[in-house]
């Protein structure tokens, strides 16, 4: 198989083909302290908040840009309007659980999405990883990582090679 | 074309003086916004005390000194109006103002009518129409939750039950001091004007809300550069206008197309990007416009000290009363026997100094105010000079009567790391024992 029909595949695939199960993916409850989603932080670009892990109720996301502002003092922060809900995730300034820092309202797919859906989400929103719902209840992820993974799996079972 | 060559001079200089202002003013913990304000006095005195001709600097516009290019400054100041709100309302946690309790609504309510009803009278009392005294009372509802946040924080006492209820309420103040404005500029009478604002609130707040997801997914499907920001843009310009043909304030389109989009992911993504715009260019240009206005030839006159002097002393009072009230009847919730104890006073207390400060939705209403004609141009310097004076007061005297309302939180939270300390030394003690006794 070639890549443009590789791609092709890989356009047309179902995200639920390509996600992940929900327990190898970095889920937090609401209540877990900051220390605990940091050490997860160290090792993946984001954790997902879910009200708790027996609804998994998705309530939002920390990404790793978000580090910045739980690290940074409240007074690095502008307290204006509009800008109120990046200081509120502070840990100096009183945030002190997942729930506190999380952005609520992360961007979702549904898992009958195609993967070309997906990607043109990504591309719309400036984000890389989404969040898959089913009625509002998180069961699974797609990140470029995932993407690139599933990709990369596709020309090998297809043998198709990358032209230099 | 000089004309032209002039009013970017005057957008560039602008913007830059009101960046060193907000950061030379960061620096004293006192909020940006107040050194964006100082720039634009000092470039608008230029004009009024005749250093620099209106020609070169056409920042300052009414008292004589409008012409077609200063009415452009007005626009690009008004634009940052309808940007700030449209940001201050994407970035609310509706889900958070679900579950306001029973004490955030309480007082919130008194704490905007009381000191609105006050201001109402005074000013009815000094000789100003109803309709004018209206108005200044509206300037003096809406509480900037930033400075009270900060303190807070500092204080160690935001996540308290006290921190929780004034963030929830101040949110909710400046809901209400937006809303109320259309009162102040609204033509008309009572009923025609109550009938639009319901009708308004319907297409807006009801209508849209159940729209918005479609008219988002239909933005997705253009695949153009920036198109779902645009066409978001789009919508919030035709509420802006449907608000100022109504009733004179299109700062309420703008609020309700980004309160109905905070409820989306996609809304909230394209703040930074509402930002950018907002805080690059509008919203500081506002600043500085508005700075311009206080011609400091004013307080040659009785008139603006008194003014201020009388806003001041009701922004306060009115306020701690209001809300403090407000929050007492509740008793927290904890009922009746908690009614008449030293803690719900102090509590009740604390609440209502946290509510004294005016920044940003007190500067918006008075701008509305001024261009609906509800203030009218002979008593515009007056408004703008004592809005400014009640501004500056509430600021400065925040931190310090907060400090005082929570001192017993805060003697209590430095003895607990004390005791931590004594603890940690303890324990290091006898690790250290225990080690040289193997």
């Amino acid at each position: 198989m070639g890549l443009e029909e590789t791609l092709e595949t890989f356009h047309s695939l179902k995200v639920r083909a390509v996600t992940p199960r929900p327990d190898s993916m970095p889920i937090v409850e609401e209540g877990t302290g900051i220390l605990d989603v940091l050490k997860i932080l160290r090792t993946r670009h984001h954790v997902w908040v879910v009200e708790d892990r027996e609804t998994m109720k998705l309530t939002g996301v920390i990404r790793y840009l978000d580090v910045i502002d739980i690290l940074l003092p409240p007074e690095a922060h502008r307290f204006r309007l509009g800008m109120t809900g990046r200081t509120m995730k502070s840990a100096l300034g009183g945030a002190s659980s997942a729930g506190d820092v999380a952005e609520r309202h992360p961007l979702t797919i549904n898992a009958d999405a195609t993967v070309l859906d997906a990607l043109m989400k990504m591309k719309k929103y400036k984000i890389q990883v989404l969040a898959v719902v089913d009625d509002g209840k998180l069961v699974g992820e797609v990140s470029l990582r995932i993407l690139i993974d599933e990709l990369l799996r596709l020309s090998r079972v297809g043998g198709a090679q990358w032209k230099p | 074309m000089e004309t032209v060559t002039w009013l970017l001079f005057t957008i560039g200089i602008a913007l830059i003086l009101a960046k060193i202002g907000d950061s030379i003013i960061e620096r004293f913990e006192l909020p940006g916004v107040l050194g964006e304000l100082i720039m634009g006095m000092i470039l608008g005195n230029l004009v009024y005390f005749g250093l620099v001709s209106p020609h070169y600097l056409p920042i300052v516009s009414g008292q004589g000194f409008t012409t077609d290019i200063t009415q452009i400054s007005e626009f690009l100041a008004k634009l940052g109006i309808i940007f700030l709100l449209f940001l201050g309302a994407l970035d609310t946690d509706i889900d958070q103002l679900k579950s306001t309790g029973v004490t955030a609504t309480v007082s919130t309510v008194l704490g905007v009518f009381t000191p609105l009803i006050i201001a109402w009278y005074a000013l009815m009392a000094m000789g100003y129409p109803s309709r004018e005294a209206f108005a200044g009372g509206v300037l003096l509802t809406a509480t900037s939750i930033g400075l009270t946040v900060r303190v807070m924080m500092d204080l160690g006492v935001l996540k308290s039950e006290v921190g929780a209820a004034s963030l929830s309420a101040s949110v909710m103040d400046d809901f209400l001091g937006i809303a109320l404005v259309i009162f102040a500029v609204g033509t008309g009478s009572l009923l025609n004007l109550t009938v639009k604002i319901v009708a308004f609130f319907v297409i807006t707040g009801v209508i849209w809300w159940y729209l918005v997801d479609y008219y988002i997914k239909f933005a997705e499907r253009l695949h153009v550069e920036k198109g779902i920001l645009g066409m978001a843009l789009g919508m919030m310009f035709l509420f802006a206008a449907l608000a100022e043909g109504w009733f004179a304030a299109a700062i309420e389109g703008a609020f309700m197309m980004g309160l109905t989009l905070s409820k989306l992911p996609e809304g909230k993504r394209m703040m930074d990007d509402v930002r950018a715009i907002g805080y690059g260019l509008l919203i500081p240009f506002f600043f500085v416009h508005t700075g311009a206005m206080l011609n400091l030839t004013v307080f040659e006159h009785r008139n603006a000290l008194v003014l201020a002097t009388v806003m001041s002393l009701i922004a306060v009072i009115g306020k701690i009363i209001g809300r403090g009230f407000g929050a007492w009847i509740t008793a927290w919730g904890r009922g009746r026997s908690f009614l008449t104890t030293r803690e719900n006073f102090w509590m009740s207390l604390q609440m209502g100094i946290g509510s004294i400060p005016r920044t940003e939705v007190a500067l918006v209403d008075l701008m509305v105010a001024i261009q609906g004609k509800a203030i009218p141009p002979k008593d515009a310097p007056d408004f703008v000079a004592a809005t400014l004076i009640f501004i500056t007061v509430s600021v400065l005297i925040t931190p310090p009567l907060l400090k005082w309302a929570f001192k017993a939180e805060i003697e209590k939270a430095k003895r607990a790391r004390a005791e931590e300390k004594i603890r940690r030394v303890q324990e290091t003690k006898e690790r250290i024992k225990e080690l040289k006794g193997r």
